[in-house]
C-alpha cells in the first residue's frame, strides 16, 4: 500500500538530480561530493575527476519520509551517492555533470565549480578544522581556547574595492569576519559602524550570513561578510573612514580537569564575548575634471538614454508625453532630472519620475524613467528642442553627452474648440481680455447676394497712369488761360483801374464843380459834386453801382475800420449834396460844400482801405 | 459642324450657370453646417475672380470652423475690396474680440483718425474724388480770372482753393491706399503662438509673444524670416507663421 503511494507521488513529481559540493576546498584535504536524486535510480555514471583524487565512494544511501498534514499525506524519497575526493592542485576546477537512470531514462545533473585554496603554510602549527576539532585532545583544546582571543585567529578586515576614486564614483566597503580554530556562536547587535561622513551610502541587501573558505595571508579562514555598502564620495580630497566595531560571541570550552571520559564527551562550554575592531581606511577622492558641459546632470558612471514621445500629431488640449529612460549604473539617485524647454503655448506639468534601482556590488544600477507631460493649448507646428543629458564616464574619464532628437509636434485644432463656436454662444474661456464682453452673440450671416461678375472688370485696377487725369485738365486750363489772356487782362484791369482811378475821376468831377462854382451855376455844381462823391466811393470801395446806397457805404466803411467821424462826414456830404440839388438853401454855401467834398476825398485817400 | 457649335454653346451656358450656382452650392453647404466644403468652394471662386462678398463668406466659414486667423484674414481682404462693408466690419471686430492679443492702436490719435478716414473709401473712389475736385479747382481759377463782377471772382477764388485742398487730401489718401495694396505689408499671424526673436535665426533671444489672429506690419523680409512690428514691438518671426492680407 505504502509502496503504491510512493510510486504514485513519484510519478507525479519531477525528477530532480543535483550535485552538491563545497564551493571552496583546501588542497590536500578530503571533501565530499554528493549526487542526490528524488526517485529511485540506478546506474550512476560520474564524470571523470581529472583534477581530484577519489578517496572513496560512491556510497549509496536512501531515505524516505511520509507525513500527514491536515489529513493529506505527502511523502519524499531521496537517494544519495557520495564520493570523497581530495584536491591535488590549487585553482578553480569544474566537475562535469553526472548521469543516472530513472525508469530507463537518462537524467543529467548540474556541474559544480570548486575553488581549491592552497594548504595552510607549514609554519602554522595549528591546523584543526571545525570537523575535527571536537575530537582534539585536551591540550589542543586548551591551545584553541587560549588562542580564541588572538587576532590571528579572529579578526575583521575592512575591504575597500577602490581607494582612489573620482567624486561620485561608486566604491564598495566590505567588513569581513575571518576566523579559524574558533567557534563563533553568533554576532551581537552591538555593532558600531563609522559615520561615513562625506559619502552617500547605499546599503546592499544583506541576506543570511554565509561562511566561505578563504585563503588569506597563507592561512585558510572561514569568512563571513558582516556588512557591505556602496559609497559615493560627495567631495574631493582624502576622506577617512573611521574604524568599525563588531562584537562576536565565541563558544569556548571550559578549562577544567577531566574527571571522566564523559566530561570530555559531553564537554562544557561557555560563551565569551569579544570586541572586534575593523581598521579605518582612507579614500583618495579626486575631483571631476574641469569643463563640465552645460547640461551636466551630476551623473558619474555609465548611462544610456532612450527617449520616446507618445505622439507627434495631436489635437489642442490633448496631452503629449515625452519619456526619457536613463539606464545604466552609477550614482543614479543623484541624477538631476533634465528639463524640457517646452515652447510657448504648452502647459507643462511636473515630470513623473519612476526609479527602478538595484544595488549590486558594483554600484547602483537600474532605470530612471522620467515622464514629461504637457498640454498644447493652441494649434500650430511646434519644435521641442533636444534635451541634453551629460555625465562623467568613469571608464573613459571624460564627460559624455546624450541627446534626445528634436521633436516636431503638429497640433491640430481641438474638436471641442470648433464645436464651441458653432453650437453655443461664444463664451471665450481662455482669452484673458476683459475689455470686450460679447455674450450670446454670433457673427453675422453670409452674404447670399451673388457678386456681380462684370463690375470688377470695368473698375480700373492699374493706377500707375492716374497722374494723367491731373495733367490733362491742367494743360486744358493753361491753354484756356493763354487763349483768354486778353479777357483776363481786361477783367483784371477793370477792377484794378477803377480803384486806382477813383481819385483822378473824382478830381475831374471836382474841377467841373469848381468851374460851375465860378460861373455860379448851382445846378451843374451840385450835380458834379454828387457825381464825384458817389463815383469815388463806388470805385474806391468796389461797390457795384446797383448796390450803391448810403447804408451800404456806411457799413462797408465801418467794416474797413474807418473812424465814425469820417463816416459821419461822408454821410453829411452825400445828404447835403442830395438835398441841395433839389432844394437849394443858403445854409450851405456852394463854397463850403466844395471844400468839404475835397477834404473828404483827401481824407479817404489817406485811409488805407 | 453645326452640332459641334451647338454643343460648344451648351457647354458655355452650362459653365456660366454652373459658375453661378457654385456660389449657391457653397451657400447651401454653409447653411447646412458643412463649413469645410463651403470654404473650399468659396476659395475656388476667389481664385477665379476675387470679390469682397466671397472673402466675407469664406471668412465666415473659417470662423465657424474655428480658424480664427483665417477668418480675420478674409474679413480684412473683403474690406480691402469694399471698405464700407458693414457686415465684414462687424464680423472682423467680433472675431478680433476673440483673439488673445489685446493690441490697442497705440498710434497718435490724429494718425489713427486719418487712417480711419482713409479706410472709409476705396482707392478708386479716392482717385475719382481727387480728380473731380482738381478739375473743380481749375474751373474756379478760370472763373476767378475771367469774372468781371467782384462776387463772381470772390466765390470762384474761394471755391478754387478749397477744392484744391480737398483734392490734395483725397489724392494723398488714394496714394496711401495704393502704396498699402502694392506693398501688402500687413499680415495676420496664422500660428497659435509665435515667439518673436531678436535676430532672424532660431538662436535669437525671444523678445515677445504674439498669438494667432493678430495683425502685424512687415517691415523687412530676410530668407524665411520677416521683421514685423506690432504696436511698439519689433522682432523677427518665421514667414510661415503669417499670411499677408
Amino acid at each position: 500500500m505504502g509502496f503504491i503511494g510512493i510510486a504514485l507521488s513519484a510519478l507525479a513529481d519531477e525528477v530532480v538530480f543535483r550535485a552538491n559540493a563545497p564551493k571552496q576546498v583546501i588542497a590536500g584535504r578530503p571533501f565530499q561530493l554528493s549526487y542526490t536524486v528524488n526517485q529511485r535510480s540506478r546506474d550512476l555514471r560520474a564524470p571523470e575527476f581529472t583534477d581530484f583524487d577519489v578517496l572513496s565512494g560512491p556510497y549509496t544511501s536512501t531515505s524516505s519520509s511520509t507525513s500527514f498534514v491536515n489529513g493529506k499525506r505527502s511523502s519524499s524519497f531521496e537517494q544519495t551517492y557520495t564520493y570523497t575526493l581530495m584536491a591535488t592542485k590549487e585553482g578553480t576546477f569544474t566537475i562535469g555533470p553526472a548521469t543516472v537512470k530513472v525508469d530507463g531514462e537518462n537524467i543529467q545533473s548540474n556541474g559544480v565549480r570548486i575553488q581549491v585554496l592552497p594548504a595552510d603554510q607549514p609554519q602554522q602549527t595549528q591546523q584543526p578544522t571545525q570537523s575535527t576539532r571536537n575530537n582534539q585532545n585536551n591540550q589542543s583544546t586548551q591551545s584553541a581556547s587560549s588562542q580564541a582571543a588572538s587576532s590571528e585567529n579572529l579578526f575583521v578586515r575592512t575591504i575597500a574595492s577602490k581607494t582612489r576614486v573620482h567624486e561620485q564614483e561608486a566604491l564598495m566597503i566590505t567588513y569581513k569576519l575571518y576566523f579559524a580554530n574558533v567557534d563563533v556562536a553568533q554576532l551581537t547587535n552591538n555593532t558600531k559602524l563609522p559615520e561615513f561622513t562625506g559619502f552617500l551610502k547605499q546599503d546592499l541587501e544583506q541576506g543570511e550570513i554565509q561562511t566561505e573558505l578563504e585563503h588569506y595571508n597563507g592561512r585558510n579562514y572561514q569568512t563571513a561578510v558582516l556588512y557591505r555598502t556602496i559609497l559615493y564620495p560627495q567631495h574631493s580630497g582624502d576622506i577617512k573612514i573611521d574604524p568599525a566595531n563588531f562584537e562576536a560571541v565565541l563558544r569556548v570550552q571550559v578549562q577544567q580537569r577531566a574527571r571522566s571520559i564523559f566530561d570530555d564527551f559531553f564537554g562544557s562550554y561557555t560563551n565569551v564575548t569579544k570586541m572586534l575592531t575593523a581598521p579605518g581606511v582612507t579614500i583618495h577622492v579626486s575631483p571631476l575634471p574641469t569643463g563640465k558641459p552645460a547640461g551636466f546632470s551630476g551623473g558619474v558612471g555609465h548611462f544610456t538614454l532612450t527617449p520616446s514621445i507618445s505622439q507627434t500629431e495631436i489635437q489642442a488640449n490633448e496631452a503629449v508625453t515625452i519619456k526619457l529612460d536613463i539606464s545604466g549604473s552609477g550614482n543614479m539617485k543623484l541624477l538631476k532630472t533634465p528639463a524640457i524647454d517646452w515652447p510657448e503655448g504648452f502647459e507643462p506639468y511636473d515630470p513623473k519620475v519612476t526609479n527602478n534601482f538595484k544595488t549590486t556590488t558594483s554600484g547602483v544600477s537600474g532605470t530612471k524613467s522620467i515622464e514629461y507631460l504637457a498640454i498644447p493649448r493652441s494649434a500650430g507646428e511646434y519644435t521641442i528642442p533636444a534635451v541634453n543629458f551629460s555625465y562623467f564616464d568613469i571608464d573613459s574619464k571624460a564627460y559624455k553627452t546624450l541627446s534626445t532628437p528634436e521633436y516636431t509636434i503638429r497640433v491640430k485644432r481641438g474638436a471641442g474648440e470648433s464645436s464651441a463656436i458653432s453650437d453655443q454662444p461664444s463664451v471665450v474661456s481662455y482669452t484673458q481680455k476683459e475689455d470686450i464682453k460679447q455674450l450670446g452673440s454670433d457673427i453675422r450671416y453670409i452674404d447670399t447676394k451673388a457678386p456681380k461678375t462684370t463690375n470688377q472688370k470695368s473698375q480700373i485696377t492699374n493706377y500707375n497712369l492716374i497722374w494723367l487725369w491731373y495733367v490733362i485738365p491742367l494743360i486744358i486750363a493753361i491753354v484756356l488761360l493763354i487763349v483768354l489772356r486778353k479777357q483776363i487782362q481786361e477783367a483784371s484791369d477793370l477792377t484794378r483801374m477803377k480803384y486806382k482811378r477813383a481819385n483822378k475821376v473824382a478830381q475831374k468831377r471836382l474841377k467841373a464843380a469848381s468851374a460851375a462854382l465860378k460861373a455860379n451855376d448851382s445846378n451843374t455844381f451840385y450835380a458834379a459834386i454828387e457825381s464825384a462823391a458817389w463815383t469815388y466811393l463806388s470805385d474806391r470801395l468796389s461797390i457795384p453801382t446797383a448796390d450803391l446806397n448810403k447804408e451800404n457805404i456806411a457799413s462797408i466803411l465801418r467794416q474797413k475800420g474807418v473812424s465814425e467821424a469820417l463816416i459821419k462826414e461822408v454821410m453829411d456830404v452825400l445828404s447835403t449834396a442830395e438835398f441841395a440839388r433839389y432844394a437849394p438853401t443858403t445854409d450851405h454855401t456852394m463854397d463850403d460844400l466844395y471844400t468839404a467834398t475835397t477834404n473828404l476825398i483827401n481824407n479817404l485817400e489817406d485811409q488805407k482801405i | 459642324m453645326r452640332r459641334f457649335i451647338i454643343c460648344n454653346l451648351l457647354l458655355v451656358i452650362c459653365h456660366l450657370t454652373f459658375a453661378q450656382s457654385d456660389f449657391d452650392i457653397a451657400n447651401t453647404a454653409y447653411a447646412e453646417g458643412k463649413y469645410e466644403e463651403a470654404a473650399t468652394l468659396y476659395q475656388s471662386l476667389i481664385d477665379e475672380q476675387p470679390d469682397a462678398v466671397l472673402y466675407y463668406n469664406l471668412g465666415n466659414a473659417r470662423y465657424k470652423q474655428g480658424e480664427l486667423a483665417q477668418a480675420i484674414l478674409n474679413y480684412e481682404r473683403a474690406l480691402r475690396l469694399k471698405p464700407n462693408y458693414k457686415d465684414a466690419k462687424y464680423n472682423l471686430v467680433f472675431a478680433q474680440s476673440r483673439i488673445t492679443d489685446n493690441i490697442a492702436e497705440q498710434d497718435f490719435f490724429l494718425l489713427a483718425w486719418t487712417r480711419a478716414v482713409r479706410n472709409c473709401l476705396s482707392e478708386h473712389t479716392w482717385w475719382v474724388l481727387s480728380i473731380s475736385l482738381f478739375i473743380l479747382a481749375l474751373i474756379g481759377l478760370l472763373l476767378f480770372l475771367l469774372g468781371r463782377e467782384t462776387w463772381i471772382r470772390k466765390t470762384a477764388f474761394h471755391t478754387a482753393w478749397i477744392a484744391l485742398l480737398f483734392s490734395l487730401i483725397a489724392g494723398l489718401n488714394a496714394g496711401s491706399l495704393h502704396q498699402r495694396d502694392t506693398l501688402r505689408n500687413e499680415a495676420i499671424i496664422t500660428q497659435g503662438i509665435v515667439n518673436a526673436k531678436s535676430s532672424p535665426d532660431r538662436s535669437g533671444t525671444d523678445l515677445f509673444t504674439i498669438h494667432e489672429g493678430t495683425k502685424v506690419t512687415i517691415r523687412e523680409t530676410l530668407g524665411e524670416w520677416s521683421n514685423v512690428r506690432v504696436g511698439s514691438n519689433e522682432g523677427w518671426i518665421r514667414s510661415s507663421c503669417l499670411e499677408r492680407i
